[in-house]
């Protein structure tokens, strides 16, 4: 016969201070768990959202994986528009999109100081944060080839105006307030009007900034480019544009699916992927013996109640299974409440890495694991100490105090 | 449970047929880079020849002394970079034998693409692709259709290009595979 249900729960309630700091650990580890898989989780969307199958970028042969490092002659969209037959045009325009693509410190101009900049001719002491940014210069056909990209306020850059994405104020480490419509930013001794601001589906674009092309290459004194980004046709192949890489070897430049690319940047990013499941494991490795820990302190002051249930006639499998009835019951709300506080206080929370900026992912893998997690600490951290206890004869759990 | 019987019979035997299968055509088939020094492999492609022609030029002479187009055989090592094979289409890049790959020994794990040599690569380069009768290079992976690897010296003949800015490439319709040393 089992104790009945509600004898776990007024246990619960009978002992306030222990099962409340019970409850507040467990809460924690779930918590800590929740956010390291977001951040996982986060990292991954990221990357795998970003890059579209169709689009083909070429790009320096020189530069290994990273874009940044990339030149490649300005004439290069010129040579493959002319070049490729299997480029996807629609009403006569190709959809090629060349870029420069580089990592250069950027600050914020004061707002309100901001109407004089036009009259000062050193405005470097205007200049209230120097972090390091993505700039992206584009012509108008970038949206051809990027179609993620979504204004969500204010309108595509003009000349020396930038457009900025979602998450360029936390990959430039400021308050979100700083970066809108209308602000200033300052970058190769210049001024830059933020004149609007874009999303792209979560993908790595969304924390860069994007200004003209020609106003880029003017203000870094180049002429050359980092990329180009050539868009298929619905189910295209790369072949013709990876041939015409490997044929004009003077160009010294290669042809890779923009997937595949954001694929080896995933590969790349894979040892911080195992480390943060690491933690995950450590994490909860450090919540199971903290809420064994718990659980022991809890029995032990029951000894006397667990030997008296046993003189009753209750059978000790019973017992057990009512000691793991409260270590679940307190882990269910524990996860019910953590699972709350990552929903409001940490999902979508920008994270930075060298790529960009990623929000964490508090979705409904990560509160499935962290969840599991903490129902598996509740019952697996009620049994050690509930054997411990059934394992004394009954007669001296009576005596004792 | 009766109904059960030869149902889980049937499933049974169709995991082992499936299972033998695999291990029959998929586990033990070998392409491309998996082929070990020394392996050959028997291909039955139109491109490829028995017989190594006998007039083939290295390409760094090539490079040198085509202009315009001629048709020409000429010899090099599949290599030049990490991925010198062009995936859809049978195209490849090839090195003039002269230049020395990277060592095995020495830890690199692309050997063909020449990283210890590759200011001279630039001068004894060529593309090589497959074409058929009409000229169109053939849509599929050279690896297969002709059963090579990198680092597999080829002797191609067909139609070679050197253009204005000295790249040279070869339409080619004919491939012997020399045989691993």
């Amino acid at each position: 016969m089992l104790l009945p249900w509600e004898y776990g729960i007024r246990n619960l309630a009978r002992r306030p201070v222990r099962t409340s700091l019970t409850l507040v650990a467990m809460t924690t580890v779930v918590v800590l768990i929740l956010v390291v898989v977001g951040f996982v989780r986060g990292l991954e969307r990221s990357l795998s959202v970003s890059g579209d199958r169709e689009v083909v970028l070429v790009y320096s042969i020189n530069s290994a994986e990273n874009i940044e490092n990339s030149s490649i002659a300005a004439q290069t969209p010129r040579l493959l528009t002319a070049s490729l037959s299997g480029i996807w045009k629609r009403f006569g325009v190709p959809h090629v999109s060349p870029e420069l693509y580089m990592g250069i410190r950027v600050g914020v101009v004061d707002s309100n100081r901001a109407a004089d900049l036009h009259d000062r001719t050193n405005t470097e002491a205007v200049s209230e944060s120097d972090a390091l940014g993505l700039v992206r210069g584009v012509t108008s056909q970038a949206p051809l080839v990027r179609r993620d990209v979504r204004i969500l306020s204010g309108d595509w850059p003009g000349p020396n105006e930038v457009m900025v994405g979602e998450l360029a104020a936390a990959k430039l480490g400021l308050p979100a307030n700083q970066i809108v419509v209308g602000n200033t930013l300052e970058f190769e001794s210049q001024q830059w009007r933020i004149s609007g601001t874009f999303s792209a589906g979560g993908s790595a674009y969304e924390s860069e900034i994007w200004c003209n092309l020609p106003d880029i290459q003017s203000a870094t004194k180049r002429q050359d480019l980092s990329l180009v980004a050539i868009r298929l046709p619905p189910g295209g192949s790369s072949a013709e544009a990876e041939l015409f890489c490997k044929e004009r070897i003077d160009l010294e430049i290669q042809a890779i699916r923009e997937t595949q690319y954001y694929g080896g940047l995933q590969q790349h990013y894979g040892p911080v992927r195992h480390l943060a499941w690491m933690v995950v494991i450590l994490v909860a490795a450090a919540g199971f013996f903290a809420g064994m820990n718990m659980m022991y302190g809890a029995v032990s002051g029951r000894v006397r109640e667990i030997a008296t249930l046993q003189a009753m006639g209750f059978r000790r499998i019973a017992i057990v299974v009512s000691l793991v009835q409260e270590g679940v019951l307190l882990a269910a709300t524990a996860s019910l409440i953590a699972g709350g506080i990552a929903l409001l206080f940490f999902r979508g929370v920008a994270i930075r890495f060298t790529m960009g900026a990623f929000p964490l992912e508090i979705d409904g893998v990560a509160i499935l694991i962290g969840s599991c997690v903490g129902l598996v600490l509740g019952a697996l951290g009620a049994m050690p100490p509930a054997f411990k206890a059934l394992r004394q004869s009954v007669a001296v759990g009576l005596k004792s105090i | 449970m009766h109904h059960l019987k030869p149902l889980w019979r049937f499933n049974l035997g169709s995991m082992l047929f499936t299972l033998s299968l695999m291990s029959v055509n998929g586990c033990g088939t070998k392409t491309g880079s998996d082929l070990v020094d020394g392996e050959s492999q028997q291909i039955d492609s139109v491109y490829v020849v028995t017989e190594e022609p006998a007039d083939a030029i290295p390409v760094g002479i090539a490079k040198e002394s085509v202009e315009g187009e001629q048709y020409l055989s000429l010899v090099g090592t599949i290599g030049g970079s990490a991925k010198p094979f062009v995936d859809g289409i049978a195209a490849f890049t090839i090195v003039d034998p002269k230049v020395p790959s990277c060592a095995g020994e020495e830890g690199c794990p692309t050997p063909w693409d020449y990283c210890c040599t590759q200011n001279q690569v630039k001068d004894n380069i060529a593309t090589v692709k497959i074409v058929d009768s009409e000229g169109v290079p053939v849509a599929s992976d050279a690896r297969g259709l002709l059963g090579v690897k990198e680092l597999s010296t080829v002797v191609v003949s067909g139609t070679v290009k050197r253009d204005d800015t000295g790249n040279l490439s070869i339409a080619a319709t004919q491939v012997f595979v020399k045989p691993s040393k």
